[in-house]
């Protein structure tokens, strides 16, 4: 307990120190949605790199997928007064709170990957609908515009699930002669999308052409599924994300694409952007970082 | 041969399934084909392996929650032995089966010495093993297995993986005597420590066999998806603990078995991919699978009355 006060009063200290003007560095408050993603830690990463390579301090929480416990995140960083906010929604409507506390703080606050209902001071990522439609796209070229599609979906209701969907079915609204054949959720789970696909290919068999899946963990489990039933060759299949798997798989020539999210560019441009706000420099209140469709053409410059 | 009971007492399970699988051979005559049976049973061969394993411990009255995260880490454990060209394969098998045996070894011997809920033990051991899971993997999932691992996963091993552990455990439970202090244990702890049975080894020791089943279930799901997932596994407990209970074990302890386990696994099985088979939407699929489920419970425990 000693030690336990010992330890909060050198913090305290430090605070009070951190907070005469001169030589204070730039603090952000980051909150991320959960840190167990592959895509968020990458995330992090180069928030990270960002952060020592403009010599800014991050305090990076991790929210674990609630909405609540990230409230609670920014009002903390409220409380340490730090110069910014970098926040990796949970959830647009349950992470809001969130936003309304920090401007209400007088605190500059910047939406990273996905958005808030509440407008933020910035928002750096992407068009999740893009991403649907650049994948569905390509599976319309490959099949010359006529045959069967299934499509795979994440947790009904997600923000990504339905602006996927949307994207997806853009596309296919264009299309007349390309026909969903089915579509199900394989909540974005690898073993389920297997299960899943498995079960298609017993009630639809050759009747699928192609396989749209709304992230790479369930192409990756559509992949496996085909493979095992020696089907693969016939069946195109297409993913979103560009995880480290899925970019292995398509330079192997078994995916056939994936969309890649540009996690570093997310990640640094959001630190980027909070830098500029701080110093009251000039900044984009919206920056769109664009994906990019990755076959075996392109693949090599997406894995290092 | 108490064990045996189950299989008889759940007659009305048996006929809820023969007439789900009447409608769905009906409805989609690809159901009932070879190949789409194959499927099913490969498919509950993991929620099998779990409902098997955890049912040990409910027949003790206890109840463990932390299957789904021994399923992340000891597929964690194994992948990260797995990579081509470095061990045997027999290598990652056994450490990720050991992992899980760990797990529910300390998961029962906290309940017995510590006199903690198992409830609340197993709850720790869910967020504990869950965090092991995303510190071994740093977060990301560990892949680049070899192909004698993921050949584990696919095929029909799988089906010879949950048949040899239920066979084995049924014999076990109906027919050794550790088995049947299993049932004594949980049908009245106080009479079976004064009859002299060792209530907390009998404890300890079926959550360490769910333990090491839970190990083997990771093992063969992160061999068919060659991947090690530490996000694999969310709320697989209930699932596993729901085919338990469906197939007659009772959640107080005392009553139940592996015969009945197995059925309302298949059930779980049956129900999943006629779904999918008959391309029912996402969202009326929870609400179908519910009613079923309920539905063919409440048809076998009217029989059990009369």
């Amino acid at each position: 307990m000693k030690r336990l006060i010992a330890l909060a009063l050198v913090l305290a200290l430090c605070g009070c120190g951190r907070q005469e003007p001169g030589a204070k560095p730039i603090t952000i408050g980051v909150t991320l949605l959960n840190l167990s993603n592959e895509f968020i830690v990458m995330l992090h990463q180069a928030m990270e790199a960002k952060a020592k390579e403009l010599g800014v301090k991050l305090i990076v929480n991790d929210a674990q997928r609630s909405a609540e416990r990230q409230v609670q995140q920014v009002e903390s960083f409220i409380a340490q007064k730090v110069d910014a906010i970098i926040l990796n929604p949970c959830e647009v409507e349950a992470s809001s709170p969130a936003v309304d506390k920090a401007l209400a703080a007088g605190i500059p606050i910047v939406n990273v990957n996905s958005e808030t209902r509440t407008a933020p001071t910035a928002f750096v990522g992407s068009r999740d609908e893009e991403s649907g439609r650049i994948a569905m796209d390509y599976l319309a070229k490959r099949l010359n515009g006529q045959g069967n599609i299934v499509m795979m979906h994440g947790f009904m209701g997600q923000a990504a699930q339905i602006k996927r969907d949307q994207g997806a079915r853009e596309i296919l609204a264009k299309q007349p002669v390309l026909k969903l054949l089915a579509d199900q959720t394989a909540e974005w789970d690898r073993a389920k999308a297997m299960s899943l696909m498995e079960n298609w290919i017993q009630s639809l068999g050759p009747k699928i052409n192609a396989v749209f899946a709304q992230n790479d963990e369930m192409a990756m489990g559509a992949l496996l599924a085909l493979e095992q039933a020696k089907l693969k060759d016939k069946v195109i299949v297409a993913g979103v994300d560009a995880i480290a798997d899925a970019l292995q798989a398509v330079r192997a020539g078994r995916l056939d694409a994936t969309v890649f999210q540009d996690a570093r560019g997310q990640g640094s441009g959001a630190v980027e952007v909070a830098v500029k706000i701080i110093k009251k420099q000039p900044f984009e209140k919206q920056v769109f970082i664009p994906f990019q469709l990755v076959t075996k053409e392109n693949v090599g410059q997406y894995l290092k | 041969m108490n064990s045996l009971k189950p299989w008889l007492t759940r007659f009305g399970l048996v006929i809820a399934l023969v007439v789900i699988g009447a409608a769905l051979a009906i409805a989609k005559p690809v159901f009932l084909t070879v190949p789409n049976l194959i499927n099913v049973v490969r498919q509950i061969s993991i929620n099998g392996i779990l409902a098997v394993g955890v049912t040990y411990v409910l027949l003790t009255g206890g109840v463990d929650l932390s299957l789904g995260s021994l399923v992340a880490l000891t597929g964690v454990v194994a992948a990260g032995f797995a990579h081509p060209g470095e061990y045997p394969v027999f290598v990652p098998v056994l450490l990720g089966v050991l992992a899980g045996t760990a797990c529910g070894a300390v998961n029962g011997v906290v309940v017995t010495k510590g006199r903690v809920a198992p409830f609340i033990v197993t709850l720790g051991m869910m967020t504990v093993a869950r965090g092991l899971a995303l510190v071994i993997s740093g977060g990301r999932p560990v892949s680049n297995l070899s192909a004698e691992f993921n050949w584990i996963g696919n095929g029909p091993v799988p089906i010879i993986i949950l048949l040899v552990v239920a066979l084995v455990s049924w014999i076990f439970l109906a027919n050794l005597k550790l088995g049947r202090y299993l049932y004594a244990v949980g049908g009245n702890e106080n009479a079976a420590r004064a009859s002299g049975i060792n209530v907390d080894a009998v404890k300890v020791f079926a959550y360490t066999v769910c333990g090491s089943l839970a190990g083997l279930a990771g093992v063969v799901l992160a061999s068919r998806i060659t991947t090690g997932q530490p996000n694999a596994g969310f709320g697989y407990e209930l699932d596993a603990i729901a085919a338990v209970v469906i197939g007659g074990t009772s959640l107080s302890g005392g009553v139940g078995g592996v015969g009945g386990t197995i059925l309302g696994a298949l059930l779980m099985g049956v129900i999943n991919n006629g779904l999918d088979l008959l391309n029912v939407s996402s969202y009326y699929q929870q609400i179908v699978k519910g009613i079923i489920i309920v539905g063919a419970v409440w048809l076998d425990r009217r029989k059990e009355k009369s």
